[in-house]
């Protein structure tokens, strides 16, 4: 192997390193020149988290060859400002609320400031088209942009600097748009995530997962990997000292695959090695033989008898049943002008924060196992470990590094078991970087759904009665099935007052990917059938859809479907303000686009044609960009 | 019809606030520090939302300090009590009004010995942007004297709180419970353009309006609300996670497709403010809420623009040429069979 | 994971094909690098090494642009962002802007060339309708058994045989591409997939016109579609349709229609058919436009054909 010399100068500083040859411009920042700013959210270049200038054009870091990179002049996001001062791209982008959770920020504010060095006086369509390869999952974008085009008019000098500056709090910091205290953090690309922490010694995991859905494992041996050089040890489930077993609501996942996988990509040995080369190159001699089972891919075959059962404890594979059940609803049926009958799919979705999981697990000098990580739920997760180690809870320790993105996917213990037993093991720190693949293939998505709705009214648009019911796949493991079928349920029918009512949701195991807690923890997929239903019912009694919900809400001291009465409800009040915000033309539901006349206000966008930044003659571009 | 075609569409929504049915709690301490700054420790850490920010206004505005002068500890088992879990729409509520609770027992510390001290009331002390006074006297300190009158006096300000919020279990046989003590209602509208040649629909409006119940910082609010309307846009539009047979096909962000910054509405959002009885703060929570009424509203628009109405997300350019085809032969059978009629 | 024992960046083609001559085999070359690292990673290839790299992207003579005797000539590392900032390039391929912006991003287009995409040979590939429909012709060299480098022209309709597969000979480098040179054309370029930036082609379609001078008659049409079938397609019958004829929103709908039975894809192919029809509409009206006379009533022969 002939490394690579390198001379570069990076925020202009000479450097020289002398690398391996496939390595890429991200690893030679952030390993070797530990510029963590530069952050790798994908990969594969389809997120721009990694984006620094090269030569003063703005490349993908993760794409390009560290060899691509000799001779050349990078800027990252920590050499746009000096130690302690921010560009005017960064002190917008604090005054506006540009960050969340910040992982997508240093790529933001680079892309940002190509954007308004390519065209200082780009507009709205050019700064968003100049920014599509950066993708943030937090903030919807809009006050990213908004910080650009505050920036871009700074820099102009046609507003001033004092924009930037704090909004005064007038009386009271309650209700005050105080300046977000972790952005300058972020924006200047200082913070460090899990990923992004080094410890003197530390290893490097890396994990194999199953390639099957459903297996038996016959065995795994893991002795020519544990010779291997540069390998400090490999664990699997027989290193457990504990009770084996996590999951938000019931323990039935395991630290790794006991006996029997149960997805593709469940983790089953992991190896910690001196680099992450030596760890991937480890996991090759592991040698597992697996036992094909029949397996299960629907949730609707999940119950019929004969399924293949995939927790002894549940032979019916049913996670969770929630009933709720209100009135009399053949009553309520046999009261209805009409019954309107759907049925309604969601889909499984990735959570797709953009950092991927990490952690960074040690013992300390007082032999407490500790774990960093951005753990959604590290309360829980310090219970569960304590006892999956056997050891005190108060020799467990966890701590909440900055969560790059959570959504409820990082809820789930899914890998800070294994960082502990390989810290225990090996008694050095140990790191463990998920790859956006990995993060995709392990992790829980939002449970998918299939709804059956049954919907009774009066002419005059009353709801009489409701039937509803969901299945739902949860995939291998219980993880938050159970509280998401419970939300789910209980949230189902929506802001409406609903007389009599039958409300059955339920979970499953299949082997497929595990579903878990994703924002709303399944409130959407029962209230989106919901509100689709609403519409078609007020077509057919050709009733507008601000009427049909207002016909139908609840007020203040209504009964919920659960039977708990509320105090002030505010529904009647965000209805009319929606109403009038949206500058609603009233009407009956159908297909009234062509005849509407509320359409394309100044408070909608316009539609996205490419090209911005050549509509006026593609023959000025140069001129324009130069 | 046209090649583009517009249309609008409303969705509302309700959602509870913090943990469902059990009963949720967090703890936090408070210290009034040296130089009128502070100390708050509480099991928490940003994912994102904005929390360390509301936590140090509500400090501030307890403490009678200023934002920055506050210092948060790290979310550590080991250091910090326990506030549980950063999800379910709960910090704001049960995080924030722990650290309320626990400035306040910390306050009235610092202000018994600063009352004894002028010798008025404690009810009549005031502190607010590092100021502390006597209401009704021109009795008026630094807040950075203060605590270190207090320290001389041999008091060290610090206090803890805990918040709790009361939700019961639900019945096993009618599901009958009270989940939650606070409940948000929202609703948005979205206006949408159908390309009838592709089947794509371009979201270029939303209306979002959410009751937040007391809004600690509206744009923190905001920026909830934008980026829970783009993950709503997503689900509606374009993100399908697909498993052939247990492996995924959509292995990476080439294949699993997000919204990009050209995809995304022009958002407007409207806090209303419907105060929580039940707590200090009377602040609820807007973090999931926000996304719920999205993607109906979504399907709901491209009805009133297109006719044709997406039951199973997401609504893909191609489901929607598939449904608008569909659409037109249902049409056309018709024609034919009036025709036939007559 | 790519990894590899050596990564070289020759500074001549000689050497660059010296070097591939005597790599081992399973040896790759390397233009952007923005295909190449996604490849060997999970999903894909998994973990892949090479035995070595040999990137082009610092051979001189595979850049710069030169226009002459109708043709244009563009160096083998021109990048996909050059066809949008290089106004020489811009003017005489004005189909490219627009293709360009469809094109992954900024960023990748700063790193990506246009010549690796035609070797990669995806029928989703971005670039290759406007070439074919240019007449582009694909120049690449190789070292015969003597050691003399060896040069071949290609047109690209015969260079590219299908999905991944060109061609391009072992040891063989692609040196530049030359095409018509299309200076008083408008161009036009429409693409779908699941967004609008950074995305696949679910179908994509480009085409250049040029009109008489009154506007008012098609002089010459240039049209091609992708995303269709295991290479782009020429539609030359309904460009034989199309010139010397009168512009009229009818013959474009006519037009529309030439793609109909020439839709190879086996998954998605009623939506192609449909889309491809509203896309060839879409990219002659805009064309004309973007030369300037844009079809009277444009909004209303622009309609879905469901």
């Amino acid at each position: 192997m002939s490394d690579l010399a390198l001379e570069m100068t990076v925020n202009g500083r000479r450097v020289k390193r002398t690398v391996p040859p496939h390595q890429r411009l991200i690893d030679v920042l952030r390993d070797d020149l530990n510029l963590t700013g530069t952050k790798e959210g994908c990969g594969a270049g389809e997120c721009g988290t990694c984006s620094v200038f090269v030569d003063g054009k703005l490349v993908k870091s993760c794409l390009m060859p560290a060899a691509k990179a000799n001779g050349a002049r990078i800027e990252t996001i920590e050499g746009l400002a000096a130690p302690g001062d921010l560009t005017p791209v960064q002190k917008a982008f604090h005054k506006t609320g540009a960050s969340q959770c910040g992982y997508c920020i240093p790529g933001m504010v680079m892309a940002a400031t190509a954007a308004l060095r390519a065209n200082p006086e780009a507009d709205l369509e050019e700064i968003k088209e100049r920014m599509g390869g950066n993708i943030c999952r937090c903030t919807g974008y809009t006050k990213i942009i908004e910080a650009v085009e505050l920036a871009r008019d700074v820099i102009a000098g046609r507003i001033s600097a004092d924009a930037f500056a704090e909004d005064a709090a007038v009386g009271s910091f309650i209700g005050s748009n105080v300046r977000r205290l972790d952005a300058p953090s972020k924006v200047a690309g200082r913070l460090r995530y899990a990923g992004d922490m080094v410890m003197p010694g530390m290893l490097h995991m890396q994990v194999l997962r199953s390639p099957h859905a459903h297996a038996r494992i016959v065995s795994i041996d893991t002795s020519a990997a544990e010779v291997l050089e540069g390998v400090a040890c490999v664990i699997t489930a027989a290193d457990v000292p504990g009770k084996d077993g996590f999951g938000v609501f019931v323990h039935d996942q395991p630290v790794m695959a006991r006996g029997k996988v149960r997805y593709v990509g469940e983790a089953v040995a992991a190896v910690a090695a001196e680099d992450v080369l030596t760890a991937r190159r480890a996991l090759a001699q592991i040698r597992v033989v697996y036992e094909e089972l029949p397996a299960l891919f629907d949730a609707g075959e999940a119950r019929k008898p004969g399924a293949p059962v995939l927790h002894d404890y549940a032979p019916d594979n049913v996670v969770k049943h929630i009933p709720i059940r209100k009135g009399d609803v053949d009553r309520g049926f046999a009261e209805a002008d009409i019954i309107i009958e759907q049925t309604y799919q969601t889909q499984q979705v990735e959570h797709a924060y953009l950092e991927p999981e990490a952690g960074l697990a040690y013992v300390d000098h007082d032999d407490v196992v500790t774990v960093i990580s951005p753990s959604q739920n590290i309360t829980h997760h310090r219970h569960m470990l304590a006892k999956i180690i056997d050891r005190p809870i108060n020799k467990v320790r966890f701590i909440m590094s900055p969560v790059g993105g959570g959504f409820g996917g990082k809820e789930d213990m899914i890998y800070q078991g294994m960082l502990a037993l390989a810290a225990m093991k090996s008694g050095r720190p140990v790191r463990l970087v998920f790859t956006r693949e990995e993060s995709i293939i392990v992790t829980a998505k939002r449970h998918p759904a299939d709804i059956t709705y049954r919907m009774g009214l009066k002419k005059d648009g009353r709801i009489t009665a409701i039937s509803f019911s969901l299945l739902s796949d949860g995939g291998a493991y219980g993880l938050s099935t159970e509280g998401v079928m419970r939300k789910s349920a209980i949230l189902s029918l929506g802001p409406y007052d609903i007389p009599n009512l039958t409300i059955d949701t339920v979970g499953v195991y299949t082997n497929n990917t595990p579903s878990g807690a994703f924002r709303t923890f399944g409130a959407m997929q029962s209230q989106f059938a919901t509100e689709c239903h609403l519409d078609i019912a007020a077509e057919r009694l050709g009733l507008d859809a601000f009427e049909i919900r207002r016909i139908n809400m609840m007020r203040d001291g209504a009964s919920t479907h659960t039977q708990q009465v509320l105090g002030s409800v505010s529904i009647g009040r965000v209805l009319d303000v929606a109403e009038q915000a949206s500058r609603w033309e009233h009407g009956p539901v159908g297909m009234r686009g062509p005849q509407r006349s509320d359409l394309g206000g100044d408070d909608t966008r316009a539609p996205c044609t490419l090209g911005a930044r050549f509509r006026d003659g593609v023959g000025k571009t140069r001129q324009e960009v130069a | 019809m046209e090649r583009r075609m517009r249309g609008r569409g409303v969705a509302a929504s309700w959602y509870g606030i913090a943990r469902t049915a059990t009963i949720d709690r967090a703890g936090a301490w408070a210290e009034l520090d040296d130089g009128g700054t502070a100390k708050i420790v509480t099991g928490v850490t940003e994912i994102g939302e904005g929390i360390l920010t509301v936590l140090a206004q509500v400090a501030a505005e307890e403490l009678g300090i200023r934002p920055e002068d506050v210092t948060i500890g790290d979310n550590d088992t080991a250091r910090s009590p326990e506030a549980a879990h950063a999800g379910a729409t709960r910090q704001t509520y049960m995080i924030g009004n722990s650290v309320a609770l626990a400035c306040r027992d910390a306050r009235a510390k610092l202000d018994a010995v600063i009352a004894a001290h002028w010798g008025v009331e404690p009810g009549q002390i005031e502190a607010f942007n590092g100021e502390i006074w006597a209401e009704g006297t021109n009795l008026r300190m630094t807040m950075e004297e203060a605590v270190d009158l207090a320290k001389k006096r041999g008091v060290v300000p610090v206090g803890s709180g805990a918040f709790t919020a009361h939700g019961t279990g639900l019945d096993p046989v009618d599901g009958s419970g009270s989940p939650w003590q606070a409940y948000v209602f929202g609703c948005q509208v979205a206006e949408v353009e159908v390309d009838t040649v592709t089947g794509e629909v371009q979201v270029l409006g939303i209306w979002a309006v959410h009751d937040v119940g007391r809004a600690i910082n509206p744009r923190g609010v905001e920026g909830q609300i934008e980026g829970g309307v783009v993950q709503g846009l997503g689900q509606a539009l374009m993100e399908d996670y697909r498993l052939e047979n247990g492996h995924t096909t959509t292995h990476g962000f080439a294949k699993y497709i997000l919204p990009t910054a050209l995809d995304m509405p022009q958002i407007n959002t409207v806090i209303v403010e419907d105060p929580d009885p039940k707590s200090p703060l009377g602040a609820k929570g807007i973090g999931e809420p926000a996304l719920v009424p999205t993607a109906p509203a979504i399907m709901n628009a491209i009805y009133d623009a297109v006719g044709v109405r997406i039951t199973s997300l997401p609504a893909t350019p191609e489901k929607v040429l598939a449904a608008l085809a569909a659409r037109a032969a249902a049409q056309q059978s018709v024609r034919e069979g009036a025709q036939a009629a007559e | 994971m790519l990894t590899t024992d050596a990564y070289h960046m020759p500074a001549t083609l000689d050497e660059a094909l010296t070097l591939l001559a005597t790599a081992p085999a399973g040896s790759r070359l390397v233009a952007g690098a923005t295909d190449l690292l996604p490849w060997a990673r999970e999903g894909r290839a998994g973990d892949v090494h090479l035995p070595a790299l040999i990137d082009v992207t610092r051979i001189d003579e595979m850049s710069g642009v030169s226009i002459a005797n109708g043709r244009v000539r563009f160096g083998a590392n021109t990048v996909y962002q050059a066809f949008m900032t290089e106004p020489a390039l811009a003017r005489a391929l004005p189909v490219m802007p627009h293709c360009a912006i469809w094109f992954a991003d900024d960023q990748i287009r700063e790193q990506a060339t246009l010549a690796g995409n035609v070797v990669n040979a995806s029928p989703a590939a971005d670039g290759t309708p406007p070439l074919v429909a240019m007449n582009a012709v694909i120049e690449c060299a190789r070292r015969d058994a003597t050691g003399t480098i060896v040069r071949r022209a290609v047109p690209i309709a015969e260079f590219l045989l299908g999905p991944g597969r060109t061609m391009l000979a072992d040891g063989e480098i692609v040196t530049a591409i030359t095409c018509d040179d299309m200076t008083g054309y408008g161009g036009a370029f429409e693409k779908v997939g699941q967004r609008r930036s950074l995305v696949i082609a679910v179908v994509n379609a480009a085409a250049l016109v040029r009109t008489d001078r009154t506007g008012t008659r098609f002089e010459d049409v240039r049209l091609a579609i992708g995303g269709i079938g295991p290479v782009p397609l020429r539609l030359a019958e309904a460009e034989a349709m199309l010139r010397g004829q009168p512009v009229s929103a009818e013959l474009i709908a006519r037009a529309s229609r030439f793609a109909d039975d020439r839709i190879a894809s086996r998954s998605r192919r009623e939506y192609r058919r449909t889309v491809t029809r509203g896309f060839i509409a879409a990219v002659l009206e805009n064309a004309l436009a973007d030369c300037g006379v844009p079809l009277p009533a444009a909004r209303h022969t622009e309609t879905a054909d469901v």
